[in-house]
């Protein structure tokens, strides 16, 4: 602010320059929106501003990966692989760990998990090599209860499909049994518009009415 | 006077590839006929209630309604002609259309004319899911897709001094685009020895209808070994590394794997 520039003024070293180009740099967030965001950062008071500056230092500073399922937490091993009421014969495997929070908003499952952190996407540049996959193999050798079960629930896309097949490829060898989300039409969906792969996997797996 | 751009375009496409752009919407990599390779958004496709979702997954053939916009034109209708469900059943042949996907998005740039492409791509995604061989699939697709973009392998004459190479002694030279004889490999460093059946088998790939290539047959090794020596070809072509064909040779190495484990334990049952 001692170098003569406005600092209200657009420029690359003011500081509201700075938090906009910040703000632009997270997923999702355009120019304008980090215009917005900057300038209500600006307005609100200092202790609020303090308050999501040192939320950010504590979350980069604090959360680390969990040695055994690769989810993010504040301590590891983390809550879920520790919890001795968790059934330890399943996996769930996830892509990421948003994931995690989807699966037990359900309530129907009580096994472990083990978070990908992405999946096999070459046009993105990430390849097996890139995934936790190397992880779970250690894992599933190094657990003391045998795990008789492995659900991979990836995203029903091309990605998603690929990373399932490889990982039960990978796991085949080892004798346990390999299962993959169910996939058919959401709640609420047009049969008109459903797409064929979609509507093809849901006539195969149709169930009796109850 | 310049031509007014229509405000809407019906056409097929082949959709490479995808991108998140915000909340809800993606940006799609489409393969056309008469466009080429286009970007298009789709509104509204994340969401699990979108009726245009699903037929705009990669390796779809759709057909498509576009919208003239600012920047990119905007899918307002998308059906789904063939989604290839027999590629999508085995790793094998997701892999190897992820790689078919990944090459015909690398070699082709926005806009330009890509008719012959799109045709190319369709074909070898249709053989692909019919169960054609997947090695036959891949090399005779890289070898036309060469030959379309300018870029033909030199497959028989010494890509240096242009004298007839014979298979037993050639060495390939993917940066340099073919093979090369002994002496003129001895100033090239990066020229590697290529094996003469792997060597004869792509120049009938590359001579001989398709038909009479699909009836050439394959072993695991010399297939590995074709596959090493066109992806390295394709790598210098798109001037970057390739993670599907990466991807293809992982996922071939562990079906081997678990296949030899399997014999391995039908031998110690027996």
């Amino acid at each position: 602010m001692n170098d003569g520039r406005d600092p209200f003024l657009p420029g690359a070293s003011s500081p509201i320059a700075r938090l906009v180009e910040a703000f632009h740099r997270l997923p999702g967030i355009g120019p304008k929106s980090a215009q917005r965001l900057a300038y209500h950062i600006l307005r609100t008071q200092e202790a609020e501003a303090q308050e999501l500056a040192d939320a950010l230092i504590e979350v980069k500073r604090s959360i680390v990966f969990c040695a055994q399922c690769q989810n993010l937490t504040s301590r590891t091993p983390c809550d879920i692989c520790t919890d001795g009421s968790r059934d330890r014969h399943s996996i769930c495997v996830l892509e990421e760990p948003l994931d995690v929070l989807a699966i037990e908003r359900t309530g129907g499952f009580h096994g472990l998990y083990h978070v990908l952190h992405g999946v096999i996407s070459p046009s993105d540049g990430i390849g097996p090599e890139d995934l936790k996959i190397g992880e779970l193999l250690t894992r599933l050798r190094d657990l003391e209860t045998e795990v008789t079960e492995i659900i991979v629930a990836t995203n029903p896309n091309l990605e998603g499909e690929a990373t399932a097949m490889y990982l039960a490829r990978l796991l085949r060898p080892l004798g346990i049994r390999v299962t993959r989300l169910a996939r058919g039409l959401p709640a609420g969906a047009d049969l008109e518009y459903a797409d064929d792969v979609t509507l093809g996997r849901a006539l195969e797996f149709r169930q009796e009415v109850q | 006077m310049p031509g007014r751009i229509p405000r809407v375009i019906h056409t097929t496409a082949i959709v490479l590839r995808y991108r998140r752009l915000g909340e809800a919407d993606r940006i799609v990599t489409l393969l056309t006929p008469g466009r080429g390779k286009i970007d298009v958004v789709a509104k509204g496709v994340l969401r699990s209630r979108s009726r245009m979702g699903g037929h705009l997954e990669p390796l779809t053939l759709v057909e498509v309604v576009l919208a003239h916009g600012r920047s990119m034109d905007v899918v307002t209708q998308a059906q789904t002609i063939d989604a290839f469900p027999a590629a999508h059943a085995d790793l094998d042949r997701l892999s190897a259309a992820m790689y078919l996907l990944e090459l015909a998005d690398r070699i082709t740039v926005e806009h330009a004319d890509a008719e012959g492409l799109h045709d190319l791509l369709h074909t070898a995604l249709v053989r692909l899911a019919r169960g054609d061989g997947q090695q036959v699939v891949q090399r005779t697709f890289e070898l036309a897709l060469l030959e379309a973009t300018g870029f033909r392998p030199e497959l028989t004459d010494c890509i240096v001094c242009s004298s007839a190479v014979p298979t037993e002694s050639a060495w390939w030279a993917p940066v340099e685009g073919g093979v090369m004889c002994a002496s003129c490999a001895r100033t090239h460093p990066d020229a590697q020895p290529i094996d003469a059946t792997a060597l004869r088998v792509l120049r009938a790939f590359q001579s001989q209808p398709y038909e009479d290539a699909g009836r050439i047959r394959l072993s695991d090794e010399l297939a590995a070994r074709m596959e090493q020596a066109m992806h390295a070809l394709m790598r210098s072509v798109v001037e970057r590394d390739l993670k599907s064909a990466q991807f293809v040779s992982a996922a071939r190495r562990a079906r081997v794997a678990g296949e030899t484990l399997d014999d391995a334990e039908t031998a110690k049952d027996e």
